[in-house]
């Protein structure tokens, strides 16, 4: 009797062993194993919307989102490929996506983009970011404009304000009008680095587009260490004087509904912010989203964009569902409902705006990107990991934060120390 | 027959974890000298990853807080021990449920515990609110915010997680000691005060070292509490050299600054264990030449 039970459990187990593979062997259904930062919010709206659309064309989904800041989802990354099983696509961005493709083989997308012609629709900016070595590795999904301003509306109505500031000059002046009036704070801020260095990159973007692109992008150290820097860092004194000292690293979505009560009256935050507001059950009537300040009176575009990218993998179902994801990101209709969703631009130039679901500032940020592209001034993130590789950006990230929260650092010191911190991080 | 299988059990894994810790520790070592950024390479630098980071502010930074907060860590856990399990051992009621609250805080997670402080020493909706609507409008307790006090809530949350474990260490101790030292020191007239620190700490002093060590290495290796609290902020003020290897090795992705970090970490920790281990040398010796 008790052999024959343990020939049979021998038996079902070695079947069960089997039952994966025999699976695996019929389907060459579309699979995709996804890893991204957007667990959450309006980001993880979207791309569950893009997961439907991904199931809607006979595929399986499989999304591990790892909750944080882009960092944390690079650090997975890292692990999986080390570990010899990279997921099928992955959120990636910026100068990482030249890095890291040296480091595990890309699938390469020249075919499928030619044959959707979505060459022809994205800004050479843009397209160039995403092949290196000339090869098309990824592909982006959406844009975000970080140098925009969203003004509490009951803010604006506590100071009797009704123009909206297109200079640094106006924008200190709405802020003195502000705080006067009785607004607690001018300025909206979380306590994170990014938000450190988004409003750095905006100031000197708005100052002077041409030195920023020679000292942030290119690292030009006479750049980085001359006066236009060091006016930006004034005019960061400035902002940061009129924040509220409170925020310990929260995350700027804590203070949102203080801004819309109007006890803080700007904020300088990327497109996403709309998202954020929406997804928090705040009106598009709360507020006001304009573009931030600039000098010179055209307009300027600090860029941020997601990007997917696809590892190789020899499953056949891998493989599949990296060529079905591919075609869905690169549809218009899938970028218009992602971009709907999060507040951001579709990467395309050809998608028509004028609908409904769009907001007029989301209308705005596009008309401005291809105006500040035709003029020269549409330049790269730094605080979002677009302008350089990780390393550098937090390196100069350190400086930027510690001169916010420390009112003792006067500008010239910020200045030397940030040609110190690229100094010694190349 | 009989010698096989313990040479087995015990030298086995014992060899396998000392070779574990040598081998990795030489490998970060070796990787601290390299040009490694994302991933390991076996290109040699010499020097470039040491003299990068200590000239990071990072690095002073974390430097100068993992003296201040590692003196203040260990010394105000001890006191607080100490004092906690002086007045335990006065044999008071309800003992044994008094020692399980204190030692409680241990029982929680760092991150926990980072997370709940930081709640509650927000000056906005902490502490300090709550004593403000009390009536005191103006106590101030927003040592989170401030960059120079930011590294004393560290020490805060430090002390209440730890001065439990330091407790029941310490009340062990104490209750040690021998009576008979105790009544002997009581028939010739010692007062309690007297007791305490003539006769009874310097026979605790081996577990306070003891407890000294533990904490050391609590402090010299705190991450979660410093990540969960503050972040590492105001800006940079709070950070230790703990981060600033996560944030070297896994956010930056330089791996071979991180590793000459966590090298520069071992360098400190060997700079104080060292001389104690020396001196307890030198101690030895002269007990047995006397």
């Amino acid at each position: 009797m008790a052999s024959i039970r343990r020939r049979s459990v021998l038996a079902g187990a070695v079947g069960l062993m089997a039952a994966p593979l025999a699976a695996r062997a019929q389907a060459a259904k579309p699979r995709l194993t996804v890893i991204s930062q957007w667990s959450a919010g309006s980001d993880g709206a979207a791309i569950t919307a893009l997961g439907k659309k991904f199931e809607e064309r006979g595929g399986v989904w499989q999304h591990s989102p790892v909750p944080g800041f882009t960092t944390d989802m690079m650090n997975k990354l890292r692990a999986q490929i080390i570990a010899g099983d990279p997921p099928a696509c992955s959120q990636l961005k910026g100068p990482e996506i030249a890095a890291w493709s040296k480091i595990a083989p890309t699938v390469n997308l020249d075919a499928i983009v030619a044959a959707a012609g979505y060459e022809k629709v994205v800004a050479p900016d843009l397209a160039r970011l995403h092949k290196p070595g000339g090869k098309w590795s990824a592909l982006p999904l959406q844009v975000y404009r970080t140098n925009t301003l969203f003004l509490s509306k009951r803010a604006m109505d506590k100071a009797k304000a009704d123009k909206i500031p297109t200079t640094w000059a106006q924008f200190n002046e709405l802020a003195e009008k502000m705080k006067a009036a009785g607004v607690a704070h001018p300025v909206a801020n979380g306590g994170t680095r990014a938000d450190d260095g988004q409003k750095f990159e905006a100031v000197l973007a708005g100052l002077n587009p041409a030195v920023y692109r020679k000292a942030i992008m290119e690292l030009d150290e006479k750049a980085l260490g001359g006066p236009e820097v060091r006016a930006a860092f004034a005019q960061l004194r400035k902002i940061a004087d009129w924040m509220d000292p409170n925020t310990a690293a929260q995350h700027f979505s804590v203070f949102l509904p203080r801004f819309v009560a109007g006890e803080m009256g700007m904020l300088i935050q990327g497109g996403w912010a709309q998202g954020v507001l929406l997804n928090g059950g705040f009106k598009l009537d709360d507020f006001i989203i304009a573009p931030g300040p600039t000098e010179n009176g055209k307009p300027v575009f600090v860029l941020n964009a997601d990007a997917f990218i696809f590892w190789q993998s020899k499953q056949a179902d891998l493989q599949a569902g990296q060529k079905l994801m591919a075609e869905l990101v690169m549809m218009p209709e899938n970028q218009t409902m992602y971009s709907q969703i999060t507040g951001s631009i579709p990467v395309r130039t050809d998608v028509d705006l004028s609908g409904a679901g769009w907001s007029a500032g989301q209308v705005e940020a596009a008309r401005t990107l291809k105006e500040a592209v035709a003029v020269n001034q549409s330049v790269l993130s730094l605080a979002h990991n677009m302008a350089q590789e990780n390393g550098m950006t937090a390196a100069m990230i350190d400086v930027l934060t510690e001169f916010v929260k420390n009112k003792a650092i006067t500008p010239d010191q910020a200045v030397k120390r940030l040609v110190e911190a690229v100094a010694s991080a190349r | 027959m009989r010698r096989a299988p313990e040479l087995l059990v015990i030298w086995g894994p014992l060899l396998l974890a000392a070779a574990h810790i040598v081998v990795f520790t030489a490998w970060t070592v070796w990787i601290s000298f390299t040009a490694s950024t994302l991933m390991p390479v076996s290109e040699f630098v010499g020097l470039r990853n040491y003299s990068s980071v200590l000239a990071t502010r990072n690095w002073k930074i974390a430097f100068d807080n993992l003296i201040v907060f590692g003196g203040g860590f260990v010394a105000f856990t001890m006191f607080t021990g100490l004092l906690l399990a002086i007045l335990i051992d006065q044999r008071i009621r309800g003992e044994n449920v008094l020692r399980s609250i204190f030692l409680y805080p241990m029982a929680v997670s760092f991150v926990v515990t980072g997370v709940v402080w930081s709640w509650l020493l927000n000056p906005g909706m902490g502490v300090q609110k709550l004593v403000n609507d009390l009536g005191w409008a103006g106590f101030r307790f927003d040592w989170i915010t401030d960059r120079e006090m930011a590294i004393w809530t560290i020490v805060l949350a430090g002390v209440w997680q730890a001065a439990g474990f330091a407790m029941a260490l310490l009340l062990a101790g104490l209750r040690s000691v021998e009576p008979d030292l105790i009544k002997a020191a009581q028939i010739d007239g010692a007062g309690p005060l007297r007791m305490y620190t003539r006769v009874i700490l310097p026979t605790l002093w081996p577990i306070m070292v003891a407890v000294l060590v533990i904490l050391l290495q609590m402090a010299i290796t705190t991450f979660d509490l410093v990540r969960a609290l503050t972040g590492g902020g105001p800006g940079i003020a709070t950070q230790l050299p703990a981060l600033v290897v996560y944030d070297f090795m896994f956010q930056r992705g330089q791996i071979g600054r991180g590793a000459a970090a966590a090298v520069l970490m071992f360098l400190t920790l060997l700079g104080v264990l060292l001389p104690h281990a020396l001196f307890k040398y030198a101690r030895r010796r002269r007990a047995a030449d006397a």
